[in-house]
């Protein structure tokens, strides 16, 4: 009890950072993996080529070792971040090969026919993407989207390790003045299991409730 | 300004921790393979009691994050009486973790299978055991075979937080170097080169052993 | 009397509380064809899996050569053991074929002869291509599923079974999978194995196999069995109104 007097604000603060950490992270890699993907679509060869070294990269290196290069390494070439920042920014770039990737499968799954049929009568490209594509790759990214959105609340933990002050790095500082790791960790591990899975459960609503009619019945 | 040398310097050593992630990704996967067989059959039990246990193992560890996963196994092994190296916890964790989604490769391999497979099997009169054997395996591991590629994939990277329990994989051997060289940016950079390189090499294999079996 | 290769009495199945059979009685004579016939979802796969037990019925008998499949008594489920010495003795062709795509046509059909008769290698080879031979895929033994037509794969399943020598086939629409023409590749071969005298019970929507191999012809509707006949009688003279409607149906459906 007293602990939970003396840690509960500590704890609470460290709850919201690592909510808006995620939602950020989720909303900004979001955004730039839709980007990735739209210049994957109709972007010059070259600017494909690149990209996909970029996604490769990306995904093939740890996010805590990006994570270093852009908090340590940063530094060295001009670009000087806080923790938070850093943090964000390093959630945002690993995310979005990951979306990207997501959103492209996405735009793969919608038939020709559809896309042509909103050329035939003359809508632009962009008025396609935006009433066309992107609504009918929901179809099938959306769990997807949901499913690696879900997965990042997870990293948000990794970023305690550059002292982002999340939840993980608020419970770390709380046991290692209280000598309860065990316990610490086993309520974090706890909480993060409750979180997660009341998110897949919301998901799987909304998703039930955006898709609903675009599935054909059959 | 970035350094050429200090890059290729730093390669060196690091290449040389290599091998602790690829231990403890490889030991952890063969960990995972064993573990996620017996969760995937009790998945597929008719047991209702032994299918629970499954269900919660996987979302349990699916749902809560390595790091936080690591420092429980960590913290709470000494409590019980087991003192084991850092080196074994670490393993134990990631095999533990990869568990829960190797149980879901295979289930989804599995039921990926058309129904009537075994059932052909079943009406010639083949017993259960030689079904599984014969029919539902050989086409499941096969075509789960770069999924769990994937999957070491997945385990080499995550195997990076095995750092914060010490143990001189690539990225605490990195930590390590940038605080001698002071040189943060050219080390981590190598680590990652290397980190790419070995996935890129598993990656490869992935799409090869895809290709093979597709045919 | 002709003895009854299989013999169905008061046969009773659920899907939850769906019925999906109803006091089906039906007696297949031993060396003649029995085609089954009926609307889409009337039971006609329901049933005919019951034969061999993939599907377990919930009351009545079904007696294969006079022995209660399923069960020891009423009531109580046969041994594992038991169910599968009888399965050996029925082959089953199923509408998806069903061959394991991990092996070759061969090794398809050496798979029961090894593994459930417990032939050694060479001979169940050997019977293998036998079969194969007889089906007229004698030159295709070692493709893979994955290279074969559909029909050569539905021959290969027939092969399959009949690797096996049962005493009784069952068919659930066995070329309802495949392109027009290839319906006929595989209609010739089970017509060689009616004149060998093979007792056949099959599920099909061709009428004219029904018309011109079957012995006997049997009408399903909503899990009930409404008629069981001569093919003349029950496809050129009906005198149940929902076989002639079935019937004016697949006409109109079938003339252009
Ligand atoms: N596993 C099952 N669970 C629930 N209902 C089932 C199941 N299998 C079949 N049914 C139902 O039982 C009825 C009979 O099915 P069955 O497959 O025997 O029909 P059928 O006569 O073979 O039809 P078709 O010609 O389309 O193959 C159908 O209404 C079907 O919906
Ligand atoms: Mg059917």
């Amino acid at each position: 009890m007293d602990l939970l007097q003396q840690y509960g604000p500590a704890l609470l603060r460290g709850f919201g950072f690592t909510v808006l950490c995620w939602a950020l992270g989720t909303i900004f890699g979001m955004g730039l993996g839709l980007l990735i993907a739209l210049l994957r679509h109709y972007g010059p060869r070259w600017l494909c080529w690149i990209l996909q070294v970029y996604i490769e990269v990306i995904r093939g290196t740890p996010f805590l070792v990006q994570l270093f290069v852009l908090y340590y390494g940063g530094p060295l070439i001009g670009l000087r971040l806080d923790a938070l920042p850093a943090g964000l920014l390093g959630l945002t770039i690993y995310g979005s090969p990951y979306f990207a990737e997501i959103f492209r499968a996405g735009f793969r799954a919608v038939p020709l026919g559809q896309l042509e049929a909103a050329r035939a009568i003359g809508m632009t490209e962009a008025s396609i993407v935006r009433r066309i594509l992107l609504p009918l790759s929901m179809v099938s990214a959306l769990p997807a989207l949901i499913n690696f959105s879900i997965i990042l609340t997870k990293e948000t933990v990794i970023l305690s390790i550059i002292t982002v002050p999340e939840l993980m790095y608020q419970v770390s500082r709380m046991s290692a003045e209280t000598f309860r790791y065990v316990e610490a960790n086993l309520v974090l591990a706890l909480f993060f299991w409750g979180l997660v899975e009341t998110i897949s459960r919301l998901g799987r609503r909304f998703e039930a409730r955006v898709t609903k009619h675009l599935i054909e019945r059959t | 300004m970035f350094s050429i040398p200090v890059f290729l310097e730093s390669l060196v050593p690091l290449f040389w921790a290599a091998r602790y992630t690829l231990l403890i990704s490889v030991g952890g996967i063969a960990l995972g393979l064993v573990i996620g067989t017996l969760i995937c059959a009790a998945r597929l039990s008719p047991s209702r009691s032994l299918r629970r246990f499954g269900a919660v193992w996987v979302s349990f560890l699916r749902g809560v994050p390595l790091l936080v996963q690591l420092l429980v196994f960590y913290y709470s092994l000494p409590l019980i009486g087991v003192d084991v190296p850092a080196m074994v916890a670490a393993v134990f964790t990631v095999g533990v973790c990869a568990s829960a989604y190797i149980s879901e490769i295979w289930r989804g391999a599995i039921n990926a299978l058309p129904r009537g497979q075994a059932e052909a099997a079943v009406a010639i009169g083949m017993t259960p055991a030689d079904v599984w054997r014969r029919v539902i395996l050989p086409q499941a591991v096969t075509m789960s075979l770069p999924a769990l590629i994937n999957e070491l994939i997945l385990l080499v990277k995550a195997s990076s937080l095995v750092s914060v329990v010490g143990i001189l994989e690539i990225t605490r051997a990195s930590q390590a170097q940038a605080a001698t060289t002071f040189r943060p940016l050219e080390v981590y950079l190598a680590a990652a080169c290397i980190y790419l390189v070995i996935n890129l090499c598993l990656a490869g294999l992935g799409r090869w052993l895809e290709h093979r079996t597709a045919v | 009397m002709q003895a009854s290769a299989v013999e169905i009495q008061k046969v009773n199945k659920y899907y939850g509380p769906f019925h999906a059979l109803k006091d089906v009685d039906l007696s297949v004579p031993a060396g003649k064809v029995t085609c089954l016939i009926g609307p889409s979802g009337s039971g006609k796969s329901t049933l005919l899996r019951c034969m061999n037990f993939l599907e377990e019925y919930d009351s009545g008998e079904i007696r294969i050569d006079g022995r209660l499949i399923g069960y020891d008594a009423p009531g109580r489920k046969m041994g594992g053991r038991a169910l599968r010495e009888m399965r050996r003795s029925i082959g089953m062709v199923f509408q998806q074929f069903n061959l394991w795509p991990h092996m070759s046509a061969r090794e398809n059909v050496a798979e029961g002869l090894l593994r459930v008769r417990g032939l050694p290698k060479a001979e169940a080879s050997a019977r293998a291509a036998d079969a194969l031979a007889k089906v007229g895929l004698a030159d295709k033994m070692d493709n893979h599923p994955s290279r074969l037509s559909g029909g050569q794969q539905q021959r290969v399943a027939i092969a399959r079974a009949i690797a096996m020598e049962p005493r009784l086939m069952l068919f659930d629409e066995p070329t309802s999978a495949l392109d027009p023409e290839l319906v006929g590749e595989v209609l010739t071969v089970m017509k060689t194995l009616a004149s060998e005298g093979m007792t056949m019970v099959v599920v099909t929507h061709e009428m004219g196999f029904a018309a011109h191999v079957a012995d006997r012809v049997a009408f399903m509707e909503r899990g009930e069995l409404v008629a069981a006949d001569t093919p003349d009688r029950i496809l050129h003279q009906p005198q149940d109104p929902r076989i002639q409607s079935f019937l004016r149906t697949y006409h109109e459906r079938n003339s252009f």
